[in-house]
């Protein structure tokens, strides 16, 4: 037994030996930079890119992209504790940022003043850094990415015939939300039997068609909503009503008690707003409603709701421009042609909080328009690492090749794209930067809520106790407010 | 024997030397790390607020543990496990002792049956959870037992309901486990003597009366072996429990929250999963001793 004892012992002593001696500092590590990327969506063609950076150049760059849908953040960290850090890796947004910058992995890019790379840092836009108090700048945009109700043209055009199609989009881009419920409804009852009923938009009146086309002909409802998946209306719906109080996910992320409770005029709207989208609901066999069948992942999850979208079932589907690509792989016809209309919510001019000049108005014609995702430069690796990551970062933004790839084959809106000549391949990307051409863009201030506030919060809760049932009173919009208010101050 | 006395040290140094790099080593760097402030990939110092320059520096003693204990979702996790526990253990135990008894009796394809029964055990946890997952969703709820057949509410829409989750898990284990179950058991059975059923049925025991006085006190010690084996299994369910409901409508277990308390908060509180952590180490290793000192009290009976 004593025996024994020594040799664990000694064993132990040995193990813990090698863990904590120190290899070469110089040795080869046999490549130059390490890039951990966390949009697994594109990692084949992220490896081809780093392979074209080493063709050029002859850096060697070794690349890692987590599976898609996959959590990044315990592979990361496992990285982070190895020998070999990653020279570049990912930072989704300031409540990620929190860890990396205090654990002095993030590097400030704000210290980076000289060469190409400084004046890309220096140039980029104080809206677009990623910092939690501004004074700060800890990554380089990924790509920009927004939502709203994807549209398909065509679809409209049917509905609207012989209206032109543009007129009519931009009318409904700029009418209010009684104008838009209205709108919704008179869809619903169209739907059910055709005839030329009136709507008012924009103040204007239209006329739906007499008679239903090839496309409209296949629809059951209005709406193409993924019940089961919680982050829809937990973080993205309700984002949008965040945006009548902040300004950006900074303001959100520094918001005090007062600050939290003055929102309960915008989530009351954002309640509302979700009552009406979930009482028109399209489904795969034909008219859906709220109830446990809606928020079953057998019945409502990602890829059956972009089924019934692209079976052109519904004529609105809230998502972003991520979803491009699921789309053009059922319907590649309709992918052309679509386009993204506001998330409208009925605010009240007192809901609106902000001293920016925001207006309610101004709320239900923008869509939010973000950067989900940064490349942070690795602060514990050595100085002469960090140089060449700054020099591949610089590449790929800006030189040719880098640039194809990035709005080619990862199908992204540049950060740096001039929003009045840049166009890219995909319809949806191009209506984003429409958006950002006219200026109508809101952010995305959930990005400052406590970490599992929106989606694993709020969002099981609507779930759970809303989402099942087939009609909502006033109490259940106050009730809904309510909890979303008390679950941040809580977990603040 | 000789040549085991004299290799002994080299055969073993393989299977020690894994047991301390993957499982007595991080053992003892997790009690470690749930007294200090780990943040995962760096110790944070509650003196400065910033970066510990050392992992001493971070020392929070008890802090973590209070933590947990205060925290309602563990709490909560802790109180749901307890109730599958108490289902599950019934049903297995109900379950694995009809199919032993089934499967000593009959004497064609026993063997067969024996093997078909012990099959489910075979597949991983998170196979076993989007199986019944399906099963649970689409074949209950909209084939089986919806309006239109055979109208059960209750085996409907398991997965959406705390209560009925319970039972769903529960129906999920005993198809994994009972078969292994069963093997225990049938082992037990096939140690008690025939003489004694002769015996009993010459004076005139009914079926049941011989199952009550002979078979049940006799398969004790197997009867302890099962009760254990799937408490500890009931208490350390965590693939099953991702994969069937991902923790929705309040279903999630222990294992999983421990997993889940990183994510909910930023910078992740590691120290605190780490204390959590431990809590249920000592739980499973309070029933596995207890399980061992019984067994072990009642072989020097036997």
């Amino acid at each position: 037994m004593k025996k024994s004892l020594i040799v664990l012992l000694v064993l132990l002593l040995a193990f813990s030996a090698t863990l904590f001696a120190q290899g070469s500092a110089e040795a080869d590590k046999g490549y130059d930079i390490y890039v951990y990327n966390s949009k697994g969506e594109n990692a084949a063609q992220f490896a081809a890119m780093c392979a074209a950076y080493e063709a050029e150049t002859g850096v060697r760059v070794k690349n890692f992209s987590i599976g898609s849908g996959q959590d990044h953040m315990e592979t990361l960290r496992s990285e982070m504790n190895s020998r070999n850090k990653p020279s570049i890796f990912s930072i989704q947004g300031i409540k990620e940022l929190a860890e990396w910058s205090q654990g002095g992995f993030a590097l400030d890019l704000n210290t980076v003043t000289t060469g190409d790379f400084g004046k890309m840092a220096t140039a980029l836009p104080q809206g677009l850094r990623l910092t939690s108090d501004g004074k700060t700048s800890y990554g380089i945009p990924y790509n920009v990415e927004g939502y709203g109700f994807i549209v398909d043209r065509d679809m409209l055009a049917e509905i609207f015939n012989p209206i032109p199609v543009d007129a009519v989009l931009a009318e409904i881009k700029a009418a209010s939300y009684e104008e838009w419920a209205a709108l919704v409804k008179a869809i619903d009852a169209w739907i059910a039997s055709p005839k030329a009923m009136e709507v008012k938009l924009n103040g204007n009146t239209h006329k739906l068609a007499a008679r239903k086309g090839p496309l409209s002909s296949k629809l059951n409802g209005v709406f193409a909503v993924m019940g089961a998946e919680k982050w829809t209306y937990g973080d993205h719906f309700i984002n949008v009503a965040l945006n009548a109080v902040f300004a950006n996910d900074i303001e959100a992320n520094q918001a005090d008690t007062a600050k939290i409770q003055s929102l309960k005029g915008a989530f009351l709207a954002y309640a509302e707003a979700l009552d009406l989208k979930t009482s028109y609901l399209a489904g795969a066999r034909g008219k859906a409603t709220r109830g446990q069948d809606f928020v079953s992942s057998a019945n409502f999850g990602y890829d059956q709701a972009v089924q019934i979208f692209a079976d052109s079932k519904a004529v609105f589907f809230k998502q972003g421009n991520w979803a491009f690509g699921n789309i053009e792989g059922v319907n590649k016809a309709q992918s052309a042609r679509l386009e993204f209309v506001p998330v409208k919510m009925p605010y009240q001019s007192q809901d609106v909080k902000r001293t920016d000049g925001m207006t309610v108005a101004k709320l239900n014609s923008s869509i939010p328009v973000f950067v989900p995702n940064y490349y942070a430069v690795n602060a514990m690796v050595p100085k002469a690492e960090q140089q060449k990551a700054f020099d591949f970062l610089y590449w790929m933004n800006n030189s040719a090749t880098g640039k194809k790839y990035i709005v080619e084959e990862f199908a992204f809106i540049p950060y740096n794209a001039d929003p009045n000549t840049t166009t890219v391949p995909n319809s949806l990307g191009n209506s984003i930067i429409d958006y950002i051409a006219s200026g109508n863009t809101l952010t995305a201030p959930y990005q400052g809520a406590p970490a599992s506030w929106s989606g694993d919060v709020v969002g099981l809760r609507v779930m759970e106790s809303y989402l099942t049932k087939r009609n909502w009173t006033k109490a259940d919009y106050e009730a809904i407010a309510n909890y979303a208010i008390e679950q941040w101050i809580a977990l603040k | 024997m000789n040549f085991y006395k004299k290799w002994f040290w080299p055969l073993v140094m393989p299977s020690l030397l894994l047991f301390t790099m993957v499982i007595l080593y991080p053992f003892i760097m997790g009690l470690v790390n749930s007294f200090l402030a780990w943040r995962g990939t760096y110790y944070f110092d509650p003196d400065t607020g910033t970066r510990a320059t050392s992992m001493f520096k971070s020392f929070v003693g008890f802090a973590n543990y209070k933590e947990a204990f205060q925290d309602k979702r563990f709490i909560s996790a802790l109180v749901y496990t307890v109730k599958y526990t108490f289902i599950a253990v019934i049903f297995v135990n109900i379950a694995a002792l009809a199919l032993a008894l089934m499967v000593t009796t009959i004497t064609k394809r026993s063997g067969l049956y024996r093997t078909v029964f012990f099959l489910p055990n075979m597949l991983g946890g998170l196979a076993l959870g989007f199986i019944w997952q399906f099963i649970f969703q689409i074949i209950f709820t909209d084939i089986l037992f919806s309006p239109d057949a055979l109208y059960l509410p209750f085996l409907r829409y398991m997965t959406q309901n705390s209560n009925k989750a319970l039972f769903a898990l529960a129906m999920l284990s005993t198809w994994q486990y009972a078969g292994y179950m069963m093997i225990i058991y049938v082992a037990g059975l096939n140690t008690i003597s025939a003489d004694y059923y002769e015996a009993a049925s010459i004076d005139g025991a009914t079926y049941w009366y011989s199952f009550r006085k002979i078979t049940i006190p006799m398969l004790m010690p197997s009867f302890t072996i099962v009760f254990f084996m799937t408490l500890a299994n009931s208490f350390k369910l965590l693939d099953q429990n991702v994969a069937l409901t991902d923790g929705e409508f309040g279903t999630r277990l222990l294992a999983m929250q421990i997993l889940r308390t990183v994510k909910d908060t930023s910078p992740p509180n590691y120290g605190k999963a780490q204390a959590q952590a431990v809590i249920f180490f000592i739980l499973v290793a309070v029933i596995t001793l207890t399980q061992v000192a019984i067994t072990k009290k009642k072989e020097l009976e036997m």
